[in-house]
C-alpha cells in the first residue's frame, strides 16, 4: 500500500518532481564539483609553485665558506669541497622520491675565454638529463625543471657535446665572440691547449647574474676544471606540503637536542612531505652534504598554499550552503503544492506519521536518483574545471559518491521537515473546503 | 491603489514570503562576499608573494655586480643618480627598495663577501628571513652588522661580538647585531651599512646594483620597471622572472577558481529563489481568478506581482550585501589576518543581481493570464 501510494505519486505527477529533481541535481553536481577541487587543489597549486623553481639547496658539509656574488661562485677551483655526481640516482630512492620534481647540479669553474681575453665564469650544469636511479629505471631533470624561467634564445647545449650557452649580459659586451655558431675556446688559464673549444648553441636570459656567465653541460666544466664526477651545489624541487607546528618541531630537533619528538610524532613527520622531511631524507641518502630550504621560495609556498586552501574550502561550505539551501527551498515548496493532497489523505483516515513517512520517502528517493545524476555532473564539472583552471582534469573522487548521496538525502529530509509539522497540523476540513 | 495591492499580498502571505526571502538575503550574502572576497583577493595575495623579495633589480649596463677577482674593472653605478630617480618616481607601489654593494673583504683572514645596504630595508625586502638578534634600525647605523649563518659559524660568531673587516690596507669595525638565516646565498655574507662599505672599498657614492620590490599584479610592476627604464636608460633595469612569472601565473588560477566558484553559487542561488517564486506564483492564482472577475486587466494584474517580486529582490539584496561585506570582513580575517574592506561597486551589482533572478523567478506569472476566473473560484 505505502509502496503503491508512491508509487503513483511518481507515476502521476512526474512535472511536479522535476523541479525538486533539478534542484538536487544541480546542487549535488556543485557540491561534487567544488568538493572535488577543494580536495585536489593543494597538490595541484603545490605542483603550480614549482614554476618557483627549486625549494632545497644542497651543499658540502665541511665546506669553506662560498665567496659567491650572484650565483657565481668565486673561489679557485682547488678550493672546498665537493659531491659526487654518482650519488645523484639516489635521490630517487626516498621515502617521497615521487615528491623530488628534479634536481640539478652546479660546478663553476673560473675560465680564461682565448677570444675575449678575459676571465669569466663558466657554470657546468644540466639542462636535460637521464640520471641513472638505482632501482635500474633513468629519471629526466635538469635545469629544465629547477629553473623553468630561463629562456634561450637559439637553442640549449646538448648534453655532454662541447657546446655552451652565452648569458645575454656577456653576450650583450662581446657581441661579435658570442654569436650563435661560433666556437669559443674556454681553458683553466691563458694557455692555449688546455681547455675545451665550445659551439655557442643559444644565448640565455636568466634575468640573474647568471646572465653574465657561461653555461655548458657538466661534463664540460669537470673537464675544464680537472674534478670528473664532481659538482659544487645542487638544487632540488621538491613537492612540499605547507609546515606547520610539527614541520617546524621535527626541523628543530634536528639541531636542538632539548626538543625530542615521540616515535608516533616522529614517524607522522617522517612520513609527510614537509621540506624539513624531505631534506632530512636527502641528507640521509648524501652523507656530508647540508640540506637546506630555500627559505624564501618554502615559506612564501607554505603560507599563499595555506591561504588558498582555507579560502578555498570557505567557498566550498558557501556553495554546499547554497546547494542545501536550494535544495531545501524546493522540497518544501512541494509539500506546500501538496496540502489538497494531504487533505484528502487525513481525511481518508491517514495518520500523520504515514503521511511523513510517505513524503519523506519520496524525497529520500527523489535525493538518491537526483544526487547520483548530480554526482556524475559534478565530476565532468569538476573535470572541465580541472582542464581549464590547472590544465589537467580532476579526477573523479569515487569516495565522495556516498557522501555527496548522503547529503542530498539529508537535505531533502531537513527542506520537507518544517513544511510536514505544519502539514500535520492541517485540519482536512479547513483544506478541503478550499481555505 | 497599485501600490496598497502590493503591500496587502506582501502582508498576506508570510511564510511563502519568509522562504523566499531567507532564499533571497543568503543567496545575496553569499554573493557579494564572493565578489568582495574575489576583488580583495588578489591584493592580498600579491602582498604574500612579495615575501620572495625583490622583483626589479637595477644593475650597471654591462657585467657582473661588481667583479671580485679578475682583470675587468668594476661596473659601477653612482648612487645619487639611482636612488634620486626611485625617489623621484610615484612611490605607492614600492614596498621597500634597497642600493647594495658587494665586495670581497676578510675576516679574521677568511674572504668573505661583504654586502654594503641599507639595513633599515632589509626586513621588507628579505621578510622570509629568520634572524637571531636584532634587525639593524637606521640605515646610518655605521657600527652594526648582521652576518650569514654560515659566516657565524665559520666565524664562531654570536649575537654582540666585534667582527673586524679587513680590505686591502683598510679596516672597519662592527658589532654584530644579528644572524641571519636565509636558506641562500645570503647565508655566506655580512650585511654593513651603505656607507660602511663605500668607505672600506674606497668607493665613495658608488653603488653596485640596487633591487626595488613593488606590489602589484604582473602588470603593474611591468609598468613600474619600464618607467623606471627610461628613467634610467644607461642602466639594467630588469624585473626578476622568477617571481613575475610565478606570480602572475599563480593569480590568475587563484582567481579563475574563485571566480568560477562564485558562478557556480550563483546559479545555486538563482534556482533558488527561482523555485520560491514558481510556487508563490502557483499559490497566487486564486489572487489573480479574484481579481480578474472584479475586471482587473492582466497587465494590470501581472504588473502587481512583478513589482512584488521586485520589492522582494530589492530588499532582500540590499540586507543581503551587508551581511556579505560583514561575511567577507570575517573571511578577510580568517584567511589572511587583514578584514577585506567592502567594495562599493558590489553593492548595486548584487541588488541588481537579485532583482534580476527574482524578475526571472517570476516567470510563471505568464501563466496567470491564462487563468480562467470561473474555474478558479469554482475550486479546481
Amino acid at each position: 500500500m505505502f509502496a503503491r501510494l508512491l508509487g503513483e505519486s511518481f507515476a502521476r505527477n512526474p512535472r511536479r518532481k522535476v523541479l525538486t529533481a533539478a534542484a538536487l541535481v544541480i546542487g549535488m553536481a556543485v557540491a561534487t564539483a567544488t568538493l572535488t577541487i577543494a580536495l585536489e587543489v593543494g597538490d595541484r597549486l603545490a605542483r603550480e609553485f614549482r614554476s618557483l623553481g627549486a625549494n632545497l639547496l644542497v651543499t658540502p658539509e665541511s665546506d669553506t665558506l662560498p665567496v659567491e656574488i650572484g650565483g657565481v661562485d668565486y673561489r679557485p677551483v682547488d678550493e672546498g669541497a665537493y659531491l659526487n655526481e654518482a650519488d645523484l640516482g639516489k635521490l630517487k630512492t626516498i621515502f617521497w622520491r615521487h615528491n623530488i620534481l628534479g634536481f640539478t647540479p652546479f660546478l663553476d669553474v673560473p675560465v680564461y675565454i682565448s677570444e675575449t681575453g678575459g676571465a669569466t665564469t663558466l657554470i657546468g650544469t644540466w639542462y636535460e638529463h637521464e640520471v641513472p636511479v638505482p632501482d635500474g629505471t633513468e629519471f629526466a631533470t635538469g635545469a629544465s625543471v629547477t629553473h623553468p624561467w630561463w629562456k634561450v634564445q637559439g637553442r640549449w647545449f646538448r648534453d655532454r657535446a662541447d657546446e655552451c650557452v652565452v648569458g645575454v649580459s656577456l653576450a650583450e659586451k662581446y657581441p661579435a665572440v658570442f654569436a650563435l655558431g661560433n666556437t669559443i675556446h674556454a681553458g683553466q688559464n691563458e694557455a692555449a691547449g688546455s681547455g675545451r673549444s665550445l659551439l655557442v648553441t643559444g644565448i640565455v636570459s636568466t634575468s640573474d647574474a647568471d646572465d653574465n656567465a657561461v653555461l655548458a653541460p657538466l661534463a664540460v666544466a669537470q673537464a675544464i676544471s680537472g674534478h670528473p664526477g664532481k659538482f659544487r651545489q645542487l638544487s632540488v624541487s621538491a613537492l612540499t606540503k605547507p609546515a606547520d607546528a610539527l614541520a617546524e618541531r621535527g626541523e628543530r630537533a634536528q639541531t636542538d637536542k632539548n626538543i625530542q619528538l615521540t616515535p608516533t610524532e616522529y614517524d607522522r613527520w617522517f612520513c609527510s612531505p614537509y621540506i624539513s622531511s624531505i631534506a632530512f631524507q636527502i641528507r640521509t641518502v648524501l652523507p656530508g652534504t647540508d640540506v637546506h630550504a630555500i627559505r624564501r621560495v618554502a615559506e612564501t609556498e607554505g603560507r599563499i598554499l595555506t591561504r588558498v586552501g582555507t579560502l578555498l574550502w570557505i567557498v566550498t561550505l558557501a556553495a554546499l550552503g547554497a546547494a542545501a539551501l536550494a535544495v531545501a527551498a524546493t522540497s518544501a515548496t512541494t509539500v506546500l503544492e501538496r496540502r489538497a493532497e494531504i487533505g484528502v489523505m487525513k481525511a481518508l483516515g491517514a495518520t500523520n506519521a504515514l503521511v511523513g513517512g510517505i513524503f519523506l520517502a519520496e524525497q529520500v528517493l527523489l535525493a538518491i536518483a537526483g544526487g547520483a545524476v548530480g554526482f556524475f555532473v559534478g565530476a565532468g564539472l569538476a573535470r572541465f574545471l580541472g582542464e581549464s583552471v590547472f590544465g589537467t582534469p580532476a579526477a573523479p573522487r569515487l569516495i565522495l559518491f556516498p557522501v555527496v548521496l548522503a547529503l542530498a538525502a539529508i537535505i531533502a529530509m531537513i527542506g520537507s521537515l518544517v513544511p510536514l509539522r505544519r502539514a500535520a497540523h492541517f485540519r482536512p476540513a479547513v483544506i478541503l473546503r478550499g481555505e | 491603489m497599485f501600490w496598497r495591492l502590493v503591500f496587502q499580498l506582501l502582508r498576506g502571505s508570510r511564510g511563502r514570503l519568509g522562504v523566499a526571502i531567507l532564499a533571497i538575503v543568503s543567496g545575496a550574502a553569499v554573493i557579494s562576499a564572493l565578489l568582495d572576497l574575489d576583488l580583495g583577493v588578489q591584493n592580498k595575495l600579491t602582498q604574500e608573494f612579495r615575501t620572495l623579495g625583490a622583483n626589479i633589480v637595477i644593475s650597471p649596463a654591462s657585467g657582473a655586480p661588481t667583479q671580485i677577482r679578475g682583470a675587468e674593472a668594476p661596473s659601477l653605478m653612482p648612487e645619487i643618480e639611482v636612488v634620486g630617480t626611485l625617489q623621484q618616481l610615484p612611490s605607492a607601489q614600492v614596498a621597500a627598495a634597497a642600493p647594495y654593494l658587494y665586495i670581497v673583504a676578510r675576516a679574521q683572514n677568511i674572504p668573505v663577501v661583504l654586502a654594503g645596504t641599507w639595513l633599515d630595508q632589509a626586513q621588507k625586502l628579505d621578510a622570509t628571513w629568520k634572524l637571531e638578534g636584532n634587525w639593524v634600525a637606521s640605515r646610518a647605523d655605521d657600527s652594526h652588522c648582521l652576518v650569514g649563518r654560515n659566516v657565524a659559524r665559520r666565524l664562531q660568531l654570536a649575537v654582540g661580538n666585534p667582527l673586524e673587516l679587513h680590505y686591502l690596507d683598510r679596516s672597519a669595525p662592527c658589532t654584530v647585531e644579528g644572524i641571519v638565516d636565509a636558506g641562500g646565498s645570503e647565508d655566506n655574507q655580512v650585511f654593513a651599512s651603505l656607507r660602511a662599505v663605500q668607505s672600506l672599498a674606497n668607493l665613495p657614492a658608488q653603488i653596485g646594483l640596487a633591487q626595488v620590490s613593488v606590489t602589484g599584479t604582473a602588470r603593474v610592476v611591468e609598468d613600474y620597471s619600464t618607467r623606471l627604464a627610461a628613467a634610467l636608460p644607461q642602466y639594467r633595469v630588469r624585473p626578476i622572472r622568477q617571481v613575475t612569472e610565478a606570480e602572475g601565473a599563480l593569480l590568475g588560477r587563484i582567481r579563475l577558481l574563485i571566480v568560477s566558484m562564485v558562478l557556480l553559487i550563483l546559479i545555486l542561488t538563482a534556482l533558488c529563489v527561482l523555485g520560491t517564486m514558481a510556487a508563490l506564483a502557483m499559490e497566487r492564482r486564486k489572487d489573480v481568478g479574484l481579481m480578474k472577475s472584479l475586471g482587473g486587466s492582466i497587465s494590470r494584474i501581472v504588473g502587481i506581482f512583478l513589482a512584488e517580486v521586485g520589492v522582494l529582490g530589492a530588499a532582500g539584496g540590499f540586507v543581503g550585501t551587508f551581511l556579505g561585506a560583514a561575511l567577507a570582513y570575517w573571511m578577510g580575517l580568517r584567511v589572511f589576518g587583514t578584514a577585506i574592506s567592502p567594495r562599493w561597486e558590489v553593492f548595486p551589482v548584487t541588488i541588481a543581481l537579485m532583482i534580476v533572478v527574482t524578475l526571472a523567478g517570476a516567470l510563471p506569472l505568464r501563466m496567470l493570464g491564462n487563468v480562467k476566473p470561473a474555474e478558479i473560484l469554482r475550486g479546481e
